[in-house]
């Protein structure tokens, strides 16, 4: 398989996972927002705005920081007064921000666009109609009145190109590669959200357990959470349920899994493969963490040192299958 | 049965002067092979053909078949593509002697090529002049006494043809360099089946999607000395090129890989494609886009689409590439004065096909001809293409006239004059359900491997302005599915020929599945006199 190809499929299922992601996240924000307003003030305000912004490392729309664009993650955290109004639309319908779901699903369809012939009809067609219904929406209004039905319709729809892919597409390389793509960016975004959601040296637990609920509700992963672990959901629990727990298909370690299952379908030769060596190394290392008990510091740095290591496979993946289509482009 | 009198669904459906109408006799009654359809067309009434149209619109949006318009803020908008949805029908006979006459015509543009870069035999016969065919901007020097593998080199025809006011068919451009349109051939069938099926009743029409397979053999034919299955890629110019649909559309077809330059490298005089494991040996490319642009090292420097080396492979004949580099100098407008000649020189054959009477403007008695009858003449630069620069006399101002005779005077050799040609019309739908006549023209498609193989119909693109003859798609034209009726002519291949075979009896298989399975689903369904007895179930109050 030619690449470029390759590429191009590994980056459209990282941005049909980032906009999915993103829409289930946003949908537990307001979720958050909304409970909290009507009950008793602001104990019951859990996945904050701030949060959010945190995890997509995107900028908040403060005008006159242009600048400064290659700022830490950590500092980008815009000030606690930026609330639904600023932040939903900036990350929903911001054709500007990259971050946006918007961003991702046209990117995705341009992508779908020069892969016409490589990925079935039915998925192009389930893309392309995507993009295209975004564009009819007034979604400025569809956010004030009912988001619901906005990030529901970004959920059903991914859901739906990801049904295709499992009905039609031919599952050789590129179909290993899609999958790839998407299951790298679903780990990356749920390790960004438990890195927010536990921040290091952090002992107050407590205030964070509502937080941990609005989590499980973002990913999608409550009703999973209460059928595995039968016990009240807090912090730490929820944080070990996301990271290690296997049977859940949105937990770290089962994206792992699924990635490292779909490089070696891909790879002609698996066993001298740099990503898929470290993706080993990376997955016994969780499951011996996972066998450890440890205290909710070190799982945060747990978090931080999984996240690093997964950087490191994504450059591999690039050098590995990718550098001889960037070379080209190089030289010319 | 309704007489034919009363199967005008057309009120006020007048054929312009000159032109035939190729559905309606000249009176308005349907010619005998459209009966069927007309009657169809006129129960179902203007309501369901803009209904359609309507379903069209948003199918193809939804299909992403559509090309980019600017509006009149200068954004740029996708508009579906337009699909007129009343079909173009030739009969059976009418496409035979087409079908013989494009074959003959290819396979002396054929000849014709591989004599321009050898052995000159048809200069030095004195029927082209050498000096004509090297100065025309498509001659290919570095591929000069190159012999093409398999010695084809225009696998990939479209001639346009066109009807004219007596009913004759002539070949109006020869198209051998890369001619599109053919994804829009298997498109409109598609879609017509969909949105049109009651059409199709009562009609046999022969099928157009073999062409991928079609073509896919022709160019594993064409592979350089190959042990193994041949790799056969599909070169575009990329995904903001205008025809990047058909180029994903045919490697989706075909089933092969769809490559930009990048993906391209020569090593050793041998073409490699760069894959996620490593480079792969290339033998056949059917590239999309023109000879300046495929090499810099020969030709243009400056490009960024090329692939550096790629000329050296295919001296070396590595390679195949289709159509053959420099196969441009036999559709050159100028050289199509002389087609016919080539037909009679090579063939020996008589042309079955004629051209539109043409002039050639070098000729200085020609010429004064030519500048006396200005007005009813066609003048057309000899190396453009898409309807670019061309000049319909009789639809010209005194001004313009003036104009265009300084521009010959400057130049004449950069032009042709052509009799105008009364394009013959089809009813058309016009945007209010209603039928008129509109002009049209057919682009068959020819693939060279073996042998010359020719799908049934081609593109038929219509002018979808009242009167006018301009039917290229940048310029507001429409097409039409074109139908080849099947009336049993020996030689194709048709579905309705294979004779009916009964389906196998298996007694072994019953009507509602294996023994279990039925055990199981009447234990779940009690009777519904159990259901409301038994507690299982709350008995409605």
């Amino acid at each position: 398989m030619l690449a470029r190809i390759a590429q191009e499929l590994f980056w459209l299922g990282r941005d049909m996972t980032r906009a999915e992601q993103t829409a289930r996240m946003l949908d537990g924000a307001f979720h958050a927002d909304v409970t909290g307003n009507s009950s008793d003030g602001g104990g019951g305000v859990t996945l904050s705005w701030a949060g959010v912004l945190a995890v997509i490392g995107a900028k908040p729309p403060v005008p006159g920081e242009e600048e400064r664009e290659e700022e830490d993650a950590a500092e980008r955290i815009p000030p606690a007064y930026l609330g639904r109004s600023e932040i939903a639309p900036l990350l929903t319908l911001d054709t500007e921000s990259p971050a946006s779901v918007v961003s991702c699903i046209a990117r995705a369809r341009e992508r779908g666009r020069t892969l016409r012939d490589v990925i079935s009809t039915e998925m192009w067609e389930a893309l392309n109609s995507f993009y295209l219904s975004l564009g009819h929406y007034d979604l400025q209004a569809a956010l004030l009145t009912g988001p619901y039905s906005v990030y529901q319709e970004v959920k059903e729809r991914c859901a739906l190109f990801w049904g295709l892919v499992e009905r039609t597409m031919l599952r050789d390389e590129g179909r290993s590669f899609l999958e790839a793509g998407g299951r790298i960016e679903e780990a990356d975004m749920v390790l960004r959200m438990l890195r927010v959601a536990i921040p290091a040296g952090d002992s107050e637990e407590e205030r964070h357990e509502a937080e941990a609920l609005a989590l499980l509700q973002a990913v999608g992963g409550f009703q999973a959470y209460r059928r595995s672990v039968r016990e009240v959901p807090d912090l730490r629990r929820v944080g070990r349920f996301m990271l290690y727990e296997g049977a859940y298909p949105g937990s770290v370690a089962s994206s792992l899994e699924d990635l490292r299952a779909a490089l070696e379908t891909a790879d002609a030769a698996p066993r001298s493969s740099p990503p898929v060596l470290r993706l080993g190394r990376m997955i016994a290392d969780m499951e011996l963490q996972r066998r450890t008990p440890e205290a909710i510091g070190s799982l945060s740095e747990l978090l931080v040192r999984i996240q690093d290591e997964l950087e490191l496979v994504d450059h591999d993946i690039d050098e590995r299958y990718f550098a001889i289509a960037a070379l080209a482009a190089v030289h010319l | 049965m309704t007489m034919p009198t009363e199967l005008l669904p057309i009120d006020g459906y007048t054929v312009p002067a000159g032109s035939v109408d190729e559905l309606l006799e000249a009176d308005g009654t349907p010619r005998p092979h459209v009966q069927a359809l007309l009657e169809t067309l006129q129960r179902l009434g203007p309501e369901a053909l803009l209904e359609a149209g309507e379903r069209r619109d948003t199918i193809f949006m939804q299909q992403g078949i559509t090309f980019e318009v600017y509006t009149s803020d200068g954004a740029r908008r996708d508009r579906p593509f337009p699909l007129d949805l009343v079909p173009r029908v030739l009969t059976a006979a009418e496409w035979t002697v087409i079908k013989r006459g494009l074959a003959q015509r290819i396979r002396a543009l054929n000849h014709f090529v591989d004599d321009v870069y050898h052995a000159h035999e048809i200069v030095r016969a004195g029927i082209v002049p050498w000096s004509l065919i090297v100065s025309r901007p498509c001659f290919a020097r570095p591929v000069h006494g190159v012999r093409a593998p398999g010695g084809v080199y225009t696998h990939v025809c479209g001639c346009d043809l066109v009807r004219g006011g007596d009913g004759l068919w002539r070949v109006l451009e020869d198209n051998v360099r890369t001619p599109s349109g053919i994804s829009y051939v298997l498109e409109n069938r598609l879609a017509m089946t969909r949105l049109m099926p009651e059409l199709f009743a009562g009609h046999r029409v022969r099928p157009v999607d073999h062409y991928p397979s079609l073509l896919l053999e022709a160019l594993r034919a064409v592979a350089p000395g190959v042990e193994s299955e041949p790799t056969v890629v599909l070169w575009t110019p990329g995904p903001l090129n205008g025809a990047y649909f058909e180029h994903a559309f045919l490697a989706r077809e075909m089933g092969i890989e769809l490559v930009e330059a990048t993906d391209l490298v020569v090593r050793d005089a041998t073409v490699y494609m760069r894959t996620t494991a490593g480079l792969q040996r290339v033998h056949t490319i059917y590239r999309r886009l023109d000879d300046d642009f495929i090499d810099p090292l020969e030709f243009r420097p400056d490009s960024l689409l090329g692939v550096p080396g790629l000329i050296r492979a295919y001296r070396a004949g590595t390679v195949a590439i289709a159509n053959a580099i420099g196969t441009g100098v036999a559709d050159d407008k100028a050289i199509y004065h002389y087609v016919p000649e080539m037909i009679r020189f090579y063939l020996s054959e008589e042309p079955i096909l004629e051209n539109v009477p043409t002039y050639l403007l070098s000729d200085d008695k020609l010429r004064k001809m030519v500048l006396e009858r200005l007005d009813e003449l066609v003048v057309k630069p000899t190396s453009e293409s898409g309807g670019k620069g061309v000049f319909i006399g009789p639809h010209s101002s005194a001004a313009e006239l003036e104009e265009e005779k300084h521009l010959i005077l400057a130049d004449p050799e950069r032009f042709i004059a052509q009799e105008l040609v009364h394009l013959s019309t089809v009813p058309t739908e016009t945007g209010d359900g209603r039928l008129s006549p509109r002009h049209v023209d057919l682009r068959p498609f020819a693939v060279f491997g073996d042998e010359i193989r020719i799908v049934p119909g081609g593109l038929t693109r219509v002018a979808l302005k009242e009167g006018s003859m301009i039917v290229n798609s940048s310029q507001g034209g429409g097409s039409k599915d074109t139908w080849v009726l099947d009336d049993g002519e020996p030689g194709d291949f048709t579905p309705g020929t294979l004779p009916l075979r009964p389906p196998p009896r298996l007694p072994d298989i019953r009507y509602g599945g294996w023994h279990g399975q039925a055990q199981q689903q009447q234990q779940s369904a009690p009777p519904a006199a159990d259901r409301l007895a038994g507690g299982e179930f709350p008995a409605p109050d």
